[in-house]
């Protein structure tokens, strides 16, 4: 029998693949993506990762479902310890956490992202939420998980942000070596159109969505990309993946990062 | 970072407001849909007082509500919103693209290094991050420094030592005593950075109780202290009650539209005291948020 599945799932997935096991591995408030991906990892390919909760700081929950909200106690379930707030940003500060995720409204060919203004400041066009920690832990986190479900719109992928909240590989101040950062930047960029890698610190076509051309990509975003070599689809997930993420997050908290005819996209096994 | 010495502390609401004083820097407790304080928040917007410089990590409704009142003319915070569930904060976003308030957008990590230097009397510390982001452009104050072991440039960030830290605690004690459960987020820094603190709570009880269940915010740090039962709704304050999504949502709606804005301002904060807002939102709706603790499917649908 067939079994199907939504982009909304393999999305997760794809984020999830970007965990490697015995990692310590932190995401912000208000990614549920990203949420249900880390937990989707350590479930399964990552069970030794040390996973801190985004905004409960909790070590290695696991709880029953995913809330709304990111600092709601239902994400400190099953575990045993919750970081403090400074505990959390001094580990790392000082580089002790392998990777984030973090999101952009707009992102550069570098992997810059802006989060807090269109238009720039201080006359901004649509003042947005803000950046939380990510303007000082993009400059010292191991490596960088950048995601957006926005892709399509051609407002996200950007030549130039407005305003650059979080660091990636290069500013107009300079690299990263040369602003002295020991992170090393964004490593991935998954979309709802493909995933992007970054050799030589700038954004890279690397797989695409099964249901996603070339032509398509390249039509919606704002700088010309290099295309690997091996450009393929992405990997086609596991029917115990995609059970996972459907166990993990009942309450589809996941869905709401994306445009209703995104959650339209469905895949089959 | 003054004392507070007085054996007993509790106040009314209006009384513990007023020690606000127009144009000053207040630190918002708690953060994004938990442990706001709300009470203080709407007795600020009631008393009138404004032209605040308001600072915290991410927050949504508190400063959302004060943007919409215009009480709020520097907001440092690090972000303002309802994260994936309800998006941006209309009356904030408002009231910064329309330049009714300066967004001064900050860092969690550079906030808390700020406040640190406070707290040990420093006249700055640098931050890891900030250089080569726009975030440093916002912030006149912050400069650059040379570290003497290494050569390396950092951004250098003034002490930050609010005039008045807003926190909401489930239990405290008439001294000021306050047990909060995790995350304390930046509360702890806040109280300790602070000319004062200002405090709600959920229940006063006695001080061997509080001492019992963990004292995170010790009294000599309290100027004073409010019972204000639910005090933190429409967020939460557990393990007393989750937050209130529907309300949130309905808010949301409501300030999409700057009368919208007005509209709930007036039923939910200037029209009434906490009693009357306890009332309007109904002891059948609070009470259903203290129900999160029946088991995981009664909490989960809290949230649908």
């Amino acid at each position: 029998m067939t079994y199907r599945f939504g982009l909304d799932e393999l999305f997760v997935v794809e984020l999830a693949r970007t965990i490697r096991d015995a990692e310590v591995v932190f995401h912000g408030f208000g990614s549920p993506c990203a949420t249900v991906a880390m937990h989707l990892a350590k479930r399964t390919h990552a069970p030794h990762a040390l996973l801190i909760e985004g905004a409960t700081y909790a070590v290695n929950p696991s709880p029953s479902f995913i809330a709304p909200s990111s600092n709601d106690h239902s994400l400190k379930q099953g575990s045993a310890y919750s970081m403090r707030f400074e505990e959390a940003f001094d580990m790392s500060i000082r580089g002790d956490m392998d990777l984030m995720f973090l999101s952009g409204i707009q992102i550069d060919p570098y992997g810059n992202t802006n989060v807090t203004a269109v238009g720039g400041m201080p006359h901004p066009k649509v003042k947005l939420g803000g950046g939380g920690g990510g303007c000082n832990m993009s400059a010292t986190i191991g490596r960088l998980t950048l995601w957006t479900t926005n892709h399509r719109s051609g407002r996200c992928l950007v030549g130039e942000c407005d305003f650059i909240t979080d660091i990636g590989h290069r500013t107009p101040e300079g690299t990263r070596s040369a602003l002295g950062y020991p992170g090393g930047g964004p490593d991935t960029l998954v979309t709802e159109l493909g995933v992007f890698d970054y050799p030589e610190g700038r954004a890279r076509l690397r797989r695409l969505f099964p249901d996603v051309t070339l032509a398509e990509a390249k039509a919606v975003t704002g700088f010309e990309f290099a295309v690997a070599a091996d450009l393929a689809p992405v990997q086609t997930p596991s029917r115990h993946q995609i059970d996972l993420v459907r166990a993990i997050d009942p309450l589809g908290v996941r869905r709401r990062e994306f445009r209703p005819a995104e959650l339209e996209r469905s895949f089959s096994l | 970072m003054a004392v507070h010495l007085a054996p007993d502390k509790l106040a009314d609401l209006e009384t513990a407001a007023a020690l606000v004083q127009p144009g000053s820097t207040v630190a918002l407790g708690g953060g994004l849909s938990a442990r706001l304080p709300m009470a203080l928040v709407r007795g600020l917007i009631r008393a009138g007082i404004g032209d605040l410089h308001v600072v915290g990590s991410a927050h949504s409704i508190d400063v959302d509500l004060l943007a919409a009142a215009g009480s709020i003319t520097v907001c440092e915070e690090s972000y303002v919103g309802y994260e994936q569930d309800h998006g941006l904060a209309p009356a904030f976003r408002r009231a910064a693209q329309e330049g009714l308030l300066e967004a001064r957008e900050s860092c969690c990590d550079t906030i808390l290094t700020q406040l640190r230097a406070a707290e040990m009397g420093l006249s700055f510390l640098p931050v890891h991050g900030v250089k080569g982001t726009d975030i440093e452009g916002l912030h006149p104050e912050y400069s650059r420094v040379t570290c003497p072991f290494t050569g390396h440039e950092y951004v250098a960030v003034p002490p930050l030592a609010p005039d008045a830290a807003l926190v909401h605690a489930p239990v405290g004690d008439r001294q000021g005593n306050l047990h909060i459960e995790q995350p304390y987020v930046l509360d702890e820094r806040f109280a300790a950075a602070s000319a004062m603190t200002i405090a709600t709570v959920d229940r006063i009880a006695p001080t061997d109780e509080v001492a019992a269940a963990g004292i995170v915010i010790p009294h000599y740090r309290v100027a004073a202290v409010v019972e204000a039962p639910f005090g933190a709704h429409p967020s939460s304050c557990y393990p007393g009650y989750a937050y209130d999504r529907a309300h949130l949502a309905s808010w949301v709606a409501a300030a999409r539209t700057a009368g919208g804005a007005q509209d709930y301002l007036r039923r939910y904060v200037t029209g009434v005291d906490e009693d009357g807002y306890r009332q309007l939102i109904g002891a059948d709706r609070l009470e259903h948020l203290t129900g999160y603790r029946a088991s995981d499917q009664a909490w989960m649908e809290l949230f649908r």
